[in-house]
């Protein structure tokens, strides 16, 4: 008897086609929005490096409506990419104390604890303690 | 479609559409729907023998054990990659599609082959190697050794991991989440001595390396592995065995061969 | 075709560890940075002096400035393209190496200018 398999081939659009395809593209398109805010702070870097008149005039640019409105994007990109990174940090690297492997949950916890931190830190960094004055 | 009298009329019906490839008339898989009865302890398996007993003989689907050990009788049930004996018809109350495992090339029906996951498992060596073998000592293992890799020994060899991951449906060279999965047990485990001869395939574009963590060959697997931390955590050792390799001294050459079929 | 192929060492564990630092960073930093950054001023959290000329260019022109810019630009720029680069392949647009060199390069290329533009600001 002669065979004859069927071959399958992945369609153009398999990532439009089951939740679990369609959340992990999600995840990598989250990098989308993040280039135009690099995009943004490679502008801004330029613009310090020009003098005082070129850098107000970043800050400006970075209060359009439209530029707001993208970067807007990357902050909720950002949010969604720490929140399926953070899950699987305690996959690839499992923390050991004692014998024991520290819960999940509690790994997941910590990185947000960290964001947090990191916001108050960055905030001090740039002058939040000038607004008491 | 006419019932035939043979079926209890207190039972509730539904539709399961099932895929059908029948290789000496069809150049391409078709659906074929079924009005099946069910209760609530009526599986996928179970609807396909009934299928097959009351309705249609010619249906070919694989089956064994019919309590989720064999791993046999996997099947995508509405494009999600399931064990037939494991999957109730009670969570499908609007009816279901029955098809082949993705990925694989279809013979005939629901039974797929599935030599490329048993060729890439082979290829990665999932036994003992070079364990120190005395006829009067046994092999001692403390039980923190065997929760090490005791998650990942689990694995039925069901192959539906290698249906739900998208990188070994584009690439099938990718050796894939079951059976670097199994690499990785044995490369936890105290006994074995094989990581050496793992390690070659496993550091190769088509090991670790095709994964993109998509993640969704856990979800899926019917006992809990989680191949995709397997894989990840595999990434980390290939890294360090690549560092590792950058700065020792130049070694005799004994990479292992990719076997050729 | 009996001829047998060696495993060869896949580059990827360079451009992986590159990704997961950017994603880390990503995760750990872009949030409050984007924040403080687009929406401080707006939102009250900055006073305008806090953006000045005069502390900016303190701030980032500090030699830890550059840890700064490889936290937030280099490391994200490699996380991004790797993740496009994997995405090309994923959508079945490009596999060539071609595709790789475009990706990897370009990243290379805008973290030099990144170092070049700070060195130009530290210095000039």
């Amino acid at each position: 008897m002669s065979r004859k398999p069927y071959q399958p081939s992945m369609p153009a659009n398999w990532w439009l086609k089951h939740p679990a395809y369609r959340f992990y593209m999600l995840r990598e398109a989250t990098v989308l929005p993040l280039l135009f805010f690099i995009g943004s702070l490679l502008y801004g870097l330029y613009c310090l490096s020009q003098g005082e008149a070129s850098w107000l005039g970043w800050l400006n640019w970075m209060q359009q409506p439209w530029v707001m409105a993208l970067n807007a994007l990357a902050l909720l990109a950002s949010l969604f990419h720490a929140f399926t990174f953070f899950r699987l940090f305690p996959q690839v690297m499992p923390l050991r104390l004692g014998g024991r492997t520290l819960p999940a949950s509690w790994m997941v916890a910590g990185q947000w604890l960290g964001v947090l931190l990191v916001f108050l830190a960055l905030w001090w960094l740039l002058g939040g303690y000038h607004g008491s004055n | 479609m006419k019932q035939p009298d043979s079926i209890p009329s207190d039972k509730q019906h539904l539709s399961m559409t099932v895929q059908r490839y029948r290789p000496e008339q069809d150049d391409a898989p078709v659906w074929q729907s079924y009005q099946v009865p069910y209760d609530d302890s009526t599986s996928v398996l179970d609807a396909l023998h009934w299928i097959k007993e009351q309705q249609d003989s010619s249906l070919a689907y694989r089956w064994s054990c019919r309590m989720a050990i064999c791993g046999s009788c996997g099947v995508m049930v509405d494009g999600t990659p399931k064990l037939g004996c494991k999957t109730f018809l009670r969570d499908y109350p609007k009816g279901l599609k029955v098809a082949a495992l993705a990925n694989f090339p279809i013979e005939k029906d629901l039974i797929v082959d599935m030599n490329q996951f048993l060729h890439h498992l082979t290829a990665l060596k999932p036994y003992l190697i070079g364990q120190p073998s005395s006829a009067s000592e046994p092999n001692r293992q403390s039980p923190e050794q065997v929760k090490r890799y005791q998650q990942f020994a689990n694995c039925i060899n069901c192959g539906l991991c290698y249906s739900a991951c998208p990188q070994f449906g584009l690439n099938p060279e990718f050796l894939g989440p079951a059976a670097i999965a199994l690499a990785h047990r044995y490369n936890l485990d105290s006994r074995d001595q094989g990581k050496a001869e793992r390690q070659p395939a496993l550091n190769s574009k088509n090991g670790v390396w095709s994964c993109t963590f998509v993640g969704f060959c856990s979800t899926v697997c019917p006992k809990g592995v989680d191949p995709a931390a397997a894989i990840n955590q595999g990434k980390i050792v290939s890294t360090m065995d690549g560092v590792i390799q950058w700065f020792s001294p130049k070694q005799l050459d004994t990479t292992p061969q990719e076997p050729t079929s | 075709m009996a001829a047998t192929k060696r495993y060869q060492r896949s580059d990827e564990p360079i451009w992986w560890s590159l990704f997961s630092a950017g994603g880390v960073c990503v995760a750990m930093l872009i949030p409050a940075l984007i924040v403080l950054l687009v929406f401080g001023p707006w939102l009250g959290l900055l006073s305008a002096e806090a953006l000045s000329y005069q502390r900016m260019s303190a701030l980032l022109y500090h030699p830890l400035g550059v840890l700064f810019i490889g936290a937030v630009i280099i490391l994200p720029l490699f996380h991004a393209m790797h993740r496009i680069h994997h995405g090309l392949h994923d959508l079945q647009w490009a596999h060539s190496s071609l595709a790789k060199w475009l990706c990897y390069g370009s990243a290379v290329l805008l973290s030099l200018l990144a170092l070049g533009l700070w060195l130009l600001g530290v210095f000039v």
